[in-house]
């Protein structure tokens, strides 16, 4: 059996991303939408499972949850999970050395 | 704005639309059917769909056998959002190419929307909020009666009519539509009710009270929403073209002198926002074909907008023969 293994990348500076702030970044050739929700950070993919729409710039709400921009659909930041057909996918996040680093 | 740089825009846009069909085409392999319907409306629009009958008719192709389509062309489960798009195409397109086989597409089409309605009056899609669901279909059978299609012509008035209620009944007192999950700011929902309503209301001959008033309030609301420099929903690209293209039609019938300088300063951004080529969702974002085909579609419609017929722009919306 294989086991896939987890590669930590940096992110950003943990700085970058302030409480209640917002960070795209690009690893590889995936963008990652960035979530500072008071002092969680969470990590999602910028491409809503719908029609593409950027999540970065979704609505927020209280719950946690990040609304697409385009069309709407909600997805749980910390499990990318939705009411709708299709999930979107999170990463793990760690913090290290003023680094916030990203699981792929 | 002038004339000869819109004309310049559609030629460069669609040449790039053409480059790119290897991303649309169903004649290329599997396909996004609703990136696909975009492209066959970019087609109709530029009038050029008598040199793409594979494409209507691999449409056809991947039908399926309950007369809807799926989201994905290599799908078997059929949606009604996607489906009532793909059928509103053919029917539109086979006024130019007269195909048999698109005529009896269009018909299971038909029996797929009768089939799927519910008892209110809705159609329902999981992917999509039930208002905007239900305005598709509205839509597809506002041209099936325009075009005098004869196929179940009673249950189509039946069905047609509920639909129309259903919009009609769910309409805020300020003149929006809103969908608390999917369409908090009632923008995009309330730009695709007008121009279904209010056509529906033409093609119905007013048996439905009220929709002109409700559709005369919903443009207002759309008015009022639009910001300072021509877009709606924080330079949302998308809802910005489709208040702008759905403003066209509904000011035209409406009569509304008003409408033009809204449809012109969100026509100006769109264009201050296009990238070399195409569009993105949002300002300074790649592009993509779906948008791309949104923005050549604004374009086509604002010159037909434009044009000494006042009709013109109506029939690009497939109601006037």
């Amino acid at each position: 059996m294989f086991l896939k293994s987890t590669r930590w990348v940096v992110a950003c500076r943990f700085e970058d991303l302030p409480p209640g702030g917002r960070k795209l970044v690009k690893i590889d050739t995936t963008e990652v939408a960035l979530f500072n929700l008071n002092g969680v950070i969470y990590a999602i993919k910028n491409r809503c499972p719908h029609r593409g729409g950027p999540l970065i710039r979704g609505v927020l709400d209280a719950a946690g949850g990040i609304k697409c921009p385009l069309h709407g659909w909600r997805f749980d930041l910390r499990d990318g999970s939705s009411q709708r057909p299709a999930c979107a996918t999170t990463y793990s996040v760690k913090a290290e050395g003023g680094f916030l680093y990203l699981a792929v | 704005m002038q004339q000869e740089q819109i004309t310049q825009l559609i030629r460069d846009e669609y040449a790039f639309f053409l480059r790119e069909r290897s991303g649309w085409s169903l004649t290329a392999g599997p396909q996004d059917l609703e990136l696909v319907a975009h492209a066959l409306r970019v087609l109709l629009h530029a009038r050029t769909a008598p040199d793409f009958l594979a494409d209507y008719l691999a449409l056809v192709d991947c039908q399926n056998t309950d007369g809807g389509w799926s989201p994905f062309s290599a799908e078997q489960e059929s949606t009604v959002w996607v489906s009532a798009f793909c059928s509103l195409m053919l029917i539109r397109g086979n006024r130019m190419l007269g195909h048999e086989r698109l005529t009896q597409s269009v018909r299971r089409a038909i029996d797929y929307f009768l089939a799927t309605q519910h008892p209110d009056g809705r159609w329902v899609d999981p992917r999509w909020a039930d208002l905007d669901t239900t305005s598709h279909p509205v839509s597809f059978f506002n041209v099936v009666m325009a075009l005098g299609e004869p196929y179940r012509r009673p249950d189509i008035q039946r069905a047609w009519e509920q639909g129309v209620r259903f919009i009609i009944d769910h309409q805020s007192s300020d003149g929006g539509w809103y969908d608390n999950e999917f369409h908090p700011s009632g923008v995009e929902i309330t730009a695709h009710l007008i121009q279904d309503a209010l056509i529906a209301d033409l093609v119905i001959e007013n048996r439905v009270r009220g929709i002109r008033d409700a559709c005369a309030k919903g443009a207002a609301k759309l008015y009022e929403l639009q910001a300072a420099d021509g877009s709606w929903d924080d330079e949302n690209v998308d809802h910005t073209m489709d208040c702008t293209r759905s403003l066209m039609v509904v000011t035209r019938v409406l009569g509304d002198d008003h409408g033009r300088e809204i449809i012109t300063r969100g026509l100006q951004w769109i264009i201050n926002v296009k990238n070399p080529q195409g569009w993105g969702d949002f300002p300074g974002m790649e592009s993509n074909l779906e948008r791309t085909c949104d923005g050549l579609d604004t374009l086509l419609k604002y010159q037909a907008y434009c044009s000494t017929d006042p009709l013109a722009v109506v029939r690009f919306w497939g109601y006037v023969p």
